[in-house]
């Protein structure tokens, strides 16, 4: 018998004698076991430099497993960099930085990260872009050639830039046939008006408007070190992991600047209206409800979570407790802000089944409505909103990843190194009054757009019989028919 | 599943988990955990690690849908739902509000062998957790009425048609099943069931099968993270010793199945872009074959390297986009390809195409290279997988539920690891053959998009 198979032995005689004693045992089961100490916040520990190349420099060790997650994080994206009727150049281009650099083609590429057991990842999104990966600690220096090699030599093959733009071509059609990317595509347009880059959808036309040499020229202003940010997270040393990167990076010279945030003003608002998308015989109705909202740096951010988390942030909160839970209407709906530089928008919503739409809708407003006030707000929803979110903030640091993504949050949004620690004070400062004049303030109740996609036949007169605002027919592109 | 939010993310770590393991860096490759068997049965495995101040509860039940009767399928999944109803000393919105509510998470999922609830919750709340999922196991039918039963049954169904109905080519899947497996085989229908009998369930049935399934000795309580092993011991005799034993479980035999023709079908949807589907019977979880067949599936599409993805995507471009994958479930699986076409190429030359490529791959055999490729990122994805106390408690259970093994990721990785092959031109060979399901999906009216259409027979659909 070895070792292992003693202390099993020893387990199962503790295990059956305490058995004996606990099954006669009664205790009350109705009772709640209270929690025990709370963890402590152990916010990682992280060091700031400059790289020679201007890039700012973050590095954050962390030892536990041989894990190391890398990234370049770009400030300023899509809607600062592209010509508005070359839509979709930014997330082409980042596509085209895997079909091969001048030393390596396309497949060479793929089969050396296959090899290393990674992949880099390249993307550029709305108001920034990065390019990055994980790896093993022993894998990290030879990813980390690779990556500088793909940031600093694309080759940009012309046929490759053909077939990414004939899938995402196909990719787009296949869209039109799904209730939620129309949604997702129409809701935006109709929000922000095709005048504001939140408004501009990629189309064909863009997509096929997009030149080699755009592909070049994007690639030349986004991916500048003066406008980055180097995080390097994990089972690294950080002084002789920066040496490593300065060597890796050497190729890749200053340049570049800082990204401006500037954005045209908003469309004035329309009176609230129901936008109609028919989608025949659909068995279900997407809704999308909501507002342009406020920029990430308002002071109003902590009220808006908890107001948030009350009304669509959690399974429990009141519009899924009741949309789905309650009446069954739907799989699940909730809410959310997305937040960033820009007025990122307020949406609520989700996919409610046909027949109950007009009902669905109802319930919607009144939820809308009552978190601005007329349905008060209990202790104990307050209490349960904070708790949500304070208490889940140890918990986020677990992997390589979250920890990066942590830092390069506070960098994007230009928050303080001591934010996490603040959280909870912050939250907890949130009160009743608080919550509704926030709900108030950005769920403008006269003004909402109302984006529905659905069986025009069956749900437009439930819809109208509501009253709760006029039906403007959309196309699919969100254009007013 | 009983939320959508939180799908995408655990499927990622699941499909990690499923395939993954590592050694050549053996101290951190491992799961240190220690498990034993309360006397009603109930296997518990706990797994200690205070790297992040969480920890994960895993309550996996032996059950899924292939245990449901025909008349009544869908029943497992509606079944999970109800689980979140509340029970006899925890009334409904207490599991929310001490997970979720305290900054943790819950959800379900049932699949055609297996369901499984799980949370993660900070550290100070595992005693809490262990209370919730134990009064579900012991008092569910306390406070079970038809109320609860209807209320989930109108969301089961949202979810049908959110996932199934309302979604482009999301019939495939049902459609491809009920082809492959003759009607009374319990993996010809789907998880979701249909929604005549999910109106069919009566609160009698709930009853029944609560009391057969949901018995400490089907279920396997896997615990990973921030905790002492002392405190947990203690906590899971606390609340689960009382739970009475089960009556033994007679399980469905489940024959494996092999095709000798080809059945050949075509359906008509609301989408604008065809698809082709082919799909093969393979081996489940229980098969050593799967490993090779997962090697087969890894150098066949996906990255641009492989065989299909290089030659149909890149070279040829007559194809947007190629996958496949092996499909283990716990008695048998499948190999499924899906290729969708670019504007001007035909879904009959795509399947030409692609059955010419796997018949070069069945008589040459792959090179050692493309073996290499394909298993290189096992270690990372398996250490990678460790970041999470979640990944970490579902691995373990998964091994204990299926192989009676929590420690069987071990095994299953060094059996990845060892495929040559010579392995993999034996399984193509054996498993890729004429007996198959080819399916295209074509939009309305345009029945003439099918691979070879004349010889497609048009699916109908039968009102659900």
């Amino acid at each position: 018998m070895n070792h292992k198979w003693r202390n099993l032995t020893l387990v199962l005689t503790f295990t059956i004698t305490t058995i004996a004693a606990l099954a006669q045992q009664t205790f009350d089961r109705s009772k709640i076991p209270p929690p025990g100490k709370p963890p402590a916040l152990r916010v990682p520990a992280w060091t700031k430099s400059t790289l020679a190349n201007g890039a700012e420099f973050i590095v954050s060790e962390k030892h536990d497993l041989p894990l190391v997650s890398f990234a370049i994080t770009f400030l300023g994206g899509a809607y600062q960099t592209e010509n508005p009727a070359r839509r979709g150049v930014g997330s082409l281009t980042a596509s085209m930085m895997n079909e091969g650099t001048k030393s390596r083609d396309g497949e060479a590429l793929s089969s050396a990260l296959q090899l290393l057991g990674s992949s880099i990842n390249v993307n550029v999104g709305g108001e920034g872009g990065s390019i990055g990966f994980q790896s093993t600690t022993s894998k990290f220096p030879q990813t980390l050639d690779i990556l500088a090699d793909m940031l600093v030599n694309p080759s940009f093959p012309a046929e490759a830039l053909e077939r990414l733009r004939a899938q995402r071509l196909v990719a787009l059609t296949q869209a039109k046939d799904q209730p939620s990317s129309i949604a997702s595509r129409v809701f935006p347009g109709i929000l922000y008006g095709r005048a504001h880059p939140f408004g501009q959808n990629v189309t064909e036309e863009s997509l096929k408007a997009i030149t080699r040499d755009d592909v070049i020229a994007f690639h030349k202003a986004f991916f500048q070190p003066l406008r980055a940010l180097v995080t390097v997270v994990g089972d690294v040393n950080s002084t002789s992991v920066k040496a490593t990167i300065e060597k890796a990076l050497s190729a890749w010279p200053k340049g570049g600047e800082p990204a401006r945030f500037a954005y045209p003003a908003l469309p004035s608002p329309h009176p609230a209206t129901i936008f109609l998308v028919d989608k025949p015989g659909a068995a279900q109705s997407t809704f999308a409800i909501g507002n342009p909202g406020p920029p990430r740096s308002t002071p109003d951010y902590y009220a808006l979570q908890v107001m948030n988390t009350m009304l669509g942030g959690m399974f429990q909160s009141r519009l899924n407790a009741n949309i789905r839970e309650e009446k069954g209407y739907s799989y699940g709906v909730s809410s959310s802000f997305a937040f960033g530089k820009g007025p990122g928008a307020f949406r609520s919503g989700g996919d409610i089944v046909s027949a109950k739409s007009d009902v669905a809708l109802v319930e919607f407003m009144k939820e809308l409505r009552g978190i601005g006030g007329s349905r008060p707000i209990t202790d104990e929803e307050l209490a349960t909103a904070k708790d949500s979110l304070i208490q889940r903030l140890p918990g986020t640091f677990g992997s390589v990843q979250s920890v990066n993504n942590a830092i390069v949050t506070l960098w994007t949004q230009g928050l303080p190194d001591n934010y996490y620690q603040q959280y909870a004070a912050k939250i907890t400062e949130v009160r009743k009054e608080d919550v509704v004049r926030v709900a108030k303030q950005y769920i403008d109740l006269d003004h909402l757009t109302i984006v529905i996609v659905g069986d025009r036949a069956s749900i437009e007169g439930p819809l109208k019989a509501t009253g709760i605002a006029p039906i403007a027919l959309a196309d699919i592109e969100g254009n007013l028919k | 599943m009983r939320k959508q939010a939180f799908v995408s993310v655990f499927l990622v770590v699941v499909s990690l988990a499923a395939i993954t393991l590592a050694q050549s860096r053996s101290s951190t490759i491992k799961i240190p955990f220690e498990t034993y068997t309360l006397p009603n049965g109930l296997t518990v495995i706990l797994a200690p690690d205070s790297a992040t101040p969480t920890v994960a509860v895993t309550a996996w039940y032996h059950v899924g849908s292939k245990d449901e009767m025909p008349g009544r399928t869908g029943f497992a999944h509606l079944f999970e739902h109800v689980m979140f109803t509340g029970a006899g000393h925890t009334p409904y919105g207490t599991h929310d509000r001490l997970t979720e509510g305290v900054g943790g998470s819950n959800n379900g999922t049932t699949s055609n062998d297996r369901t499984v609830y799980f949370e993660t919750v900070p550290a100070n709340y595992l005693e809490s957790a262990l209370w919730l999922e134990a009064d579900r196991m012991g008092f569910l039918l306390d406070t079970l009425d038809i109320g609860k039963l209807d209320a989930q049954r109108d969301v089961v169904k949202n979810e049908r048609r959110q996932s199934v109905d309302n979604q482009p080519y999301g019939l495939a899947g049902e459609i491809l099943s009920g082809a492959i497996y003759p009607p009374s085989h319990p993996y010809s229908w789907p998880v979701i069931g249909s929604m005549k009998d999910l109106t069919a369930a009566s609160e009698e049935d709930v009853k029944n099968f609560f009391r057969v399934y949901y018995a400490p000795n089907n279920a396997f309580l896997s615990i990973a993270g921030d905790f002492k092993v002392a405190d947990a011991k203690t906590w899971v005799l606390k609340y689960f010793g009382g739970i009475p034993r089960g009556k033994p479980i007679t399980r469905p035999s489940i024959p494996q199945v092999t095709l000798t023709t080809e059945t050949r079908l075509v359906f008509e949807d609301r989408v604008q872009v065809p698809r082709l589907y082919i799909v093969w019977p393979t081996v489940g979880e229980k098969s050593d074959d799967r490993f090779a067949l997962s090697v087969l599936d890894a150098i066949t599409a996906g990255p641009r390297t492989t065989r299909l993805t290089k030659a149909l995507v890149y070279d040829q471009q007559a194809a947007t986009s190629v996958g496949t994958s092996q499909d283990s479930n716990e008695d048998t699986g499948e190999w499924q390809l899906t290729i969708t076409p670019r504007p001007g190429h035909s879904l009959t030359e795509l399947e030409a195409a692609a059955d010419a490529l796997l018949d070069k791959l069945k008589t040459e055999g792959p090179t050692k290279e493309e073996i290499q490729r394909a298993t290189a990122g096992l270690e990372f994805s398996f250490v990678s997988n460790l970041q999470s106390n979640l990944g970490k408690a579902m691995t373990l259970a998964d091994g204990a539920g299926i192989h009676k093994n929590p420690g069987y990721f071990q095994t299953e990785y060094q059996k990845m690891l060892a495929v040559t092959p010579a392995d993999v031109k034996r399984v193509a060979n054996k498993y890729l053959t004429k007996g198959r399901v080819v399916l295209s999906i074509v939009p309305t009216g345009k029945l003439d998009q099918a691979s070879k259409p004349s010889e497609s027979k048009p699916f109908r659909r039968v009102e659900q």
